[in-house]
């Protein structure tokens, strides 16, 4: 069919959703164009394209830093030149779903540090909440402006043998790897002039102004220009290159914890010009690190005192503070139950089967069928402390299995889901490799919005289920068709 | 402005200029070294960056290759090249979002240049100067990126504060070891090349041809390094500079702070002004020197504690 040898090879996985292939081996009508675009191209072409996406990436400093040895090795996340498609269709029905999710969510999170009614209820159960480690008394009875906890979320879908989408997780604390949605779409429009407009792709770069105007609107001051600060870690940390690009995008102050000190239960920061009072933090630091006196004290990320400040109302925090409790793993399998509950729905997207190893019977079964299984510690993120049963020796099962009945609280179990596979360009030929999604979606008091595109991870590794960074994962441009 | 980005700009800036006066000392003494006549000896440059270690001394102090890849490449040198991009790009990475992208991409660019394998290499085998050059290059680009994308604002007076200090220290350090190292040596006052030397590493050759036909004299040598306000490395035009651009920091806000700072640069600037070639004979030229570095080193730690909130 074409000419070029490096598109004839494509052997699509069988018994997988292919994003690029139907069942009858038929180019889906919406690769189409660009497939036509990619075999006018000599594998000569794209080895170049390749390397010129590498070496805009290094000289944009877009890198993650790895320690080794005492010495910083920097590395660009994995990008694969072939863009992950979505249709309209496919992405409206996301998008429905997400904003049902996160709806719901947002009211559990309420209600979960208010009147507990969801509990009382016996909807979820109490010991699920109370032995959560990310769920806050310092929380309780605190109003936060809007009712809105989860200001940005990122849900992480996948999609199984037949297409149909799954809820694999929620980031409702600090999701990131918005800045590669943004990035990636920079690189592709230099990678393939003129592409984008001929394929009809919906624009993402809407994002920072998004999400700068709902910061805005949390100002606890009435003031036309309120003071928004990022608060991050600082450049040591991995998404280091993120924040400071979303500060930049959006144009405010990107500040470390040693730059905040909070006075009469204000926040301030130390400027050449004396102390500057800030209204908004979007802080990039985890709950633990935030407030030493509060939580953990040898932390020296944070900010002594913010929390005093942030129960006075006198400044907002986006995220809110306590969030874990609703992304936390042994949760997530109440979520549909949640979106019942408090909005009357059904619920829209699907969660995977979940097993909660808390229940003798769920852990008997789950012990029988444990290479099907991917067991997960529900606190865990990052692709870290997971056991996939299909790939996994004999040993390291069985010392996983101990692990588990040390605190079977602290694991779920859910059945292997075959990621589905889009092409990707490896070693001059177009290959299958498994992908997930995570759209990015902005709650403001204006509702929620959710920017048509997302950040697609890819597992590079041949046969590999995992995308994570930290695990061999890379990442792709994901266009939204209109 | 917060004060630990307008630390940042001041010591990014600071860590670019001594990269450039390095470079610029090493291109000038290795082409020299090919002047020789008897065994050339690095022994000043060795000094001014490396403190007087005598092992280190005896190790690298006649040989021209060793001293390279040990002030450009060397990781357990400070002050190498590629310890000061690293600090230099540091600095940048945490105000990255407060400088332009193309000087961040610069910077970059110039990290990457400098970590490249092929650099030690090169030093090692081909010729030195064409290598020296590229990396000299990619910091006229960096200055040059800076002086068309940066905003006119809080943070390049403090970005150019920064250089024109290091910049003047330098220039006293270079000056200082030179014109040292003629009382043991009385010969070397008659000696056309160790002028001329001098002068090419602070990049005022042609100034000089220009400004004095007569040829070189050590007196001559003295006043435009010291006193040439139209030099662009001579002291008191770094030390214009630093008045001009801290001039601009002045604001309602901070009266007291400014008050202070600005006291201290107008009086060591006066102090520079009202000197003349026969004055600083009359005080000793080491004592002078010492007097003026003194003051920046005050300025410099004024501005810490004044502005960048590190007291």
């Amino acid at each position: 069919m074409y000419q070029s040898a490096h598109f004839n090879q494509y052997n699509a996985i069988s018994g997988v959703w292919d994003e690029m292939y139907d069942a009858n081996a038929n180019i889906r009508d919406h690769y189409r164009k660009v497939i036509d675009y990619l075999a006018k191209e000599s594998p000569d072409d794209l080895n170049k394209k390749e390397d010129l996406a590498r070496r805009l990436f290094m000289s944009q400093g877009i890198t993650f830093t790895v320690y080794n040895s005492g010495e910083g090795i920097e590395k660009i996340f994995p990008f694969d030149i072939i863009p992950r498609i979505i249709t309209g269709d496919e992405w409206a029905f996301v998008e429905k779903g997400i904003k049902q999710r996160l709806t719901a969510l947002n009211l559990f999170l309420k209600d979960v540090y208010h009147n507990q009614f969801i509990i009382k209820d016996g909807v979820v159960p109490i010991d699920v909440i109370y032995s959560c480690p990310h769920f806050l008394r310092e929380m309780y009875k605190l109003d936060v402006p809007y009712d809105i906890y989860v200001h940005i979320a990122g849900i992480d879908l996948i999609r199984d043998e037949q297409g149909t989408f799954y809820v694999l997780e929620d980031n409702l604390r600090t999701p990131s790897g918005v800045s590669y949605m943004l990035e990636n779409r920079e690189i592709t429009k230099r990678l393939f002039p003129d592409l984008l407009p001929t394929c009809n792709v919906r624009s993402v770069t809407e994002y920072p102004t998004i999400l700068y105007k709902n910061l805005q609107s949390l100002s606890p001051r009435q003031n036309s220009n309120p003071t928004i600060v990022l608060l991050s870690p600082g450049i040591y940390n991995s998404a280091y290159f993120e924040h400071t690009t979303l500060a930049r995008l959006m144009g405010v102050e990107l500040v470390e914890g040693r730059d905040l000190v909070v006075h009469n239960h204000k926040v301030f920061m130390k400027t050449t010009t004396g102390l500057q009072q800030v209204d908004v933090i979007y802080r990039r630091v985890d709950d633990d690190f935030l407030d030493p006196l509060v939580f953990n004290p040898s932390s020296i990320l944070g900010v002594a005192g913010i929390m005093s400040a942030y129960r006075k109302g006198n400044v907002a925090i986006v995220n809110a503070i306590g969030n874990g409790v609703a992304d936390d793993k042994a949760i997530y399998s109440y979520v549909p139950d949640m979106i019942k509950y408090y909005l009357n729905e059904e619920p829209i997207l699907k969660n995977v089967p979940t097993h909660q190893l808390r229940h003798p019977d769920e852990l008997a079964y789950v012990f029988q069928n444990i290479n099907k299984m991917v067991v997960k510690k529900t606190n865990e993120s990052g692709g870290y402390g997971m056991l996939m049963g299909h790939a996994a020796s004999e040993q390291e099962i069985e010392d996983y299995k101990k692990e588990i009945l040390k605190d079977p609280r602290n694991f779920i179990a859910q059945p292997t889901i075959s990621l589905s596979a889009a092409p990707c360009y490896i070693q001059g030929t177009l290959q299958p490799r498994r992908i997930d999604l995570r759209p990015y979606a902005l709650c403001g008091p204006d509702g929620i919005e959710i920017v048509p595109g997302g950040l697609t991870r890819v597992a590079l590794k041949e046969g590999s289920l995992v995308v994570n960074s930290s695990q061999g994962g890379g990442s792709k441009d994901t266009w939204v068709l209109a | 402005m917060l004060s630990r980005v307008a630390a940042s700009f001041y010591w990014l800036s600071r860590y670019i200029e001594r990269s450039d006066g390095i470079l610029r000392m090493l291109k000038i003494n290795y082409a020299s070294s090919q002047d020789a006549v008897r065994e050339f000896t690095w022994e000043p440059v060795i000094r001014i960056y490396s403190g007087a270690d005598q092992n280190l001394m005896n190790r690298l102090k006649n040989d021209s290759r060793a001293v390279l890849t040990y002030m450009v490449t060397d990781k357990t040198n400070p002050n190498s090249i590629m310890n000061m991009i690293t600090l230099a790009r540091e600095n940048a990475r945490s105000v990255q979002e407060h400088i332009t992208r193309d000087l961040w991409q610069c910077l970059n660019d110039y990290y990457h240049t400098v970590k490249d394998p092929d650099i030690e290499q090169k030093l090692q085998k081909d010729d030195p100067i064409s290598t020296l050059d590229v990396l000299t290059k990619q910091i006229m680009l960096y200055y040059g990126t800076a002086e068309v994308t940066m905003e006119r604002g809080e943070g390049r007076s403090f970005m150019n504060i920064g250089k024109h200090l290091e910049r003047a220290i330098q220039a006293i350090d270079i000056i200082d070891i030179k014109f040292g190292s003629i009382s043991g040596n009385p010969d070397l006052l008659t000696n056309t090349t160790y002028w001329k030397h001098l002068l090419l590493s602070l990049g005022g050759y042609e100034l000089y041809l220009k400004t004095y036909r007569a040829g070189l004299e050590a007196q001559n040598v003295m006043e435009l390094v010291i006193l040439n306000s139209d030099f662009p490395r001579s002291v008191i035009y770094s030390v214009n500079n630093i008045q001009v651009f801290f001039e601009r920091l002045r604001n309602n806000s901070n009266r007291e702070d400014y008050r202070e700072i600005s006291f201290q640069i107008g009086r060591l600037q006066s102090y520079i002004k009202y000197s003349s070639v026969a004055s600083i004979q009359e005080t000793g030229l080491h004592q002078f020197l010492t007097q003026i570095k003194r003051e920046l080193y005050g300025i410099g730690t004024a501005l810490n504690e004044h502005y960048f909130a590190n007291s």
